[in-house]
């Protein structure tokens, strides 16, 4: 089974994008597997449970691997893919040793992964300052995207109006990757990150 | 960073990083230098990474196709186009636009979509192509139900192949159908894609030689787009049999001797009641895929059919087949 893991900034959406993403594509109620220091545990939600638990506004909600299993139409019957939402990589040294530990289990599972949907929050770019703007960390995904399958940016929040500046901003800066302008909230993007999916497993 | 980090292993990154000892940024920097080579995705195709061995490695599938002798040669020509355009970049004389669109002609199973395919590789490890993926469509991929369905489902296609190749087989159906067809809507809106993306996909429109020629004159704007035009001639029975050769060879499999004659009687018959106009490559893939079919249906029943045996194909394994 392919891996496509979901990664980006401290709330940049790619928990809500990972459960509206699942629902979009049929998945319900979501399983969903929590691995985090090598344990595994198993809940099922319905998609309005899920939101309301596992995202937040705040920054990393997520500090460990949460996964689940959505089934796509294929050529041939459909196919089972792997959705990987991460922990949140944040610029530089976090001083806090669980954020530490999430995010080197973020790394090590984006290593295995085979598509990489990078989330990046449109509205933020220019928030110096801030975990969620544009930074080193992001240039540094969009490289290593580069040496998988498939890569694609997914610039996030577009439903706000601070987003357009931002989404020019992405596109601008990665104009030798495909970016597509997403709400994970409003589920708006979803069709062509469904085909991107497609093309790529 | 110390170049001494560039030594570390892959779970020594990733402790560094649980340890507070890297950053975030460095961490993902040292873990693409030195990934490991395969290690993530070893059942991808190609890497998308440009590599000498890989573009040898399409040029060699290329020069393994049986034939097309004035294929090959054009790809030659194409390459060095290429090349002598980026040197001449480097050296910062004037270069002419690298327009790669091309046309198609042949019958089918002549190798069109095979060439297509080795041609994105070729063009992507040339660094022409950022992904050199082949979109492969037909009319019914391009043409809509409804007035601007056709647009939105062209524009669709292109954006699906952009970096690659978008290869559009039995393109001249896109011009039957007279004024009111939406085929016409297909034609133009790539016609204004090609502008609007252009050097970011190559278009390749295939279809049967007669066809084709119709199709461009009843379309002359399109003619001047398609710099390249490439004639697919039909293979003769010789390559055919080569063909054949290699299928099963690389099945590991033989060919008896009778086997072949009967091959042959099959293919001249194929030939001159089709007058030319047949399933030609693809006819002997066919063939063959039965016969090694029919092949296990006849060892099947003895107990222990030797090693020899399980690997020949005898003119009884292709009788009856002339049928097809």
């Amino acid at each position: 089974m392919k891996r496509c893991i979901i990664i980006g900034k401290p709330n940049a959406g790619k928990t809500l994008f990972t459960l509206n993403f699942a629902a979009y594509l049929g998945t319900t109620p979501l399983h969903v597997a929590f691995r985090q220091d090598n344990t595994t545990n198993w809940k099922t939600y319905r998609l309005d449970e899920a939101v309301q638990q596992l995202t937040s506004s705040k920054p990393h909600h997520t500090l460990g691997l949460q996964e689940l299993i959505v089934t796509l139409p294929a050529r041939k019957g459909a196919k089972r893919i792997q959705l990987i939402d991460t922990c949140g990589l944040v610029e530089g040294i976090p001083a806090e040793q669980d954020i530490r530990r999430a995010m080197a289990a973020t790394l090590a599972a984006v290593r295995d992964a085979h598509l990489i949907l990078h989330i990046i929050d449109a509205s933020r770019v220019k928030a110096a300052g801030t975990v969620e703007a544009l930074g080193e960390v992001d240039y540094q995904v969009a490289q290593f995207g580069q040496l998988r399958d498939g890569y694609l940016i997914l610039a996030n929040k577009i439903d706000l109006p601070e987003a357009k500046e931002g989404l020019d901003i992405i596109a601008r800066e990665f104009a030798a990757h495909q970016v597509i302008p997403i709400s994970a909230l409003y589920q708006q993007g979803f069709k062509a990150v469904k085909q991107f999916v497609q093309r790529h497993i | 960073m110390g170049d001494w980090l560039h030594s570390l292993h892959h779970d020594e990154v990733l402790r560094f990083l649980c340890e507070g000892k890297l950053s975030t940024a460095d961490a993902l920097r040292l873990l693409r230098q030195t990934q490991p080579a395969g290690a993530a995705a070893k059942d991808k195709a190609a890497p998308p990474t440009t590599n000498p061995d890989a573009l040898r490695q399409a040029l060699a599938e290329l020069n393994l196709l049986v034939g097309l002798q004035e294929v090959k040669g054009l790809v030659r020509e194409i390459l060095a186009f290429v090349e002598i355009q980026n040197r001449r970049r480097q050296e910062g004389l004037n270069t002419e636009p690298t327009v790669l669109h091309m046309i198609f002609k042949g019958n089918p199973g002549t190798g069109k979509t095979t060439v297509a395919r080795i041609l994105g590789k070729i063009l992507h490890e040339m660094a022409v192509l950022p992904k050199g993926h082949l979109v492969e469509v037909e009319r019914a991929d391009l043409v809509g139900e409804y007035i601007g369905h056709t647009a939105l489902k062209t524009r669709e296609q292109v954006r699906k192949a952009l970096g690659g190749i978008l290869f559009i087989d039995e393109a001249y159906s896109l011009a039957r159908g007279g004024e009111k067809d939406f085929g016409k809507e297909a034609i133009d809106t790539l016609v204004k894609a090609m502008e609007d993306h252009k050097n970011q996909f190559i278009l390749i429109l295939a279809g049967y030689r007669l066809e084709m020629e119709w199709f461009l004159q009843t379309n002359p704007g399109l003619r001047s787009r398609f710099p390249i035009h490439i004639d697919f001639v039909d293979y003769t029975l010789d390559e055919l049999l080569q063909i054949a050769e290699l299928f099963v060879a690389e099945r590991q499999y033989k060919l008896s001797p009778g086997a072949k004659t009967k091959l042959l009687r099959i293919l001249q018959k194929k030939v001159s009641d089709s007058e030319g106009n047949f399933g030609n490559a693809r006819l002997v893939r066919n063939l063959l895929e039965k016969a090694i079919r029919q092949q296990a249906v006849r060892l099947v029943s003895l107990t222990r059919p030797t090693r020899e045996e399980l690997m020949l194909i005898t003119a009884q394994d292709l009788e009856g087949r002339e049928t097809l």
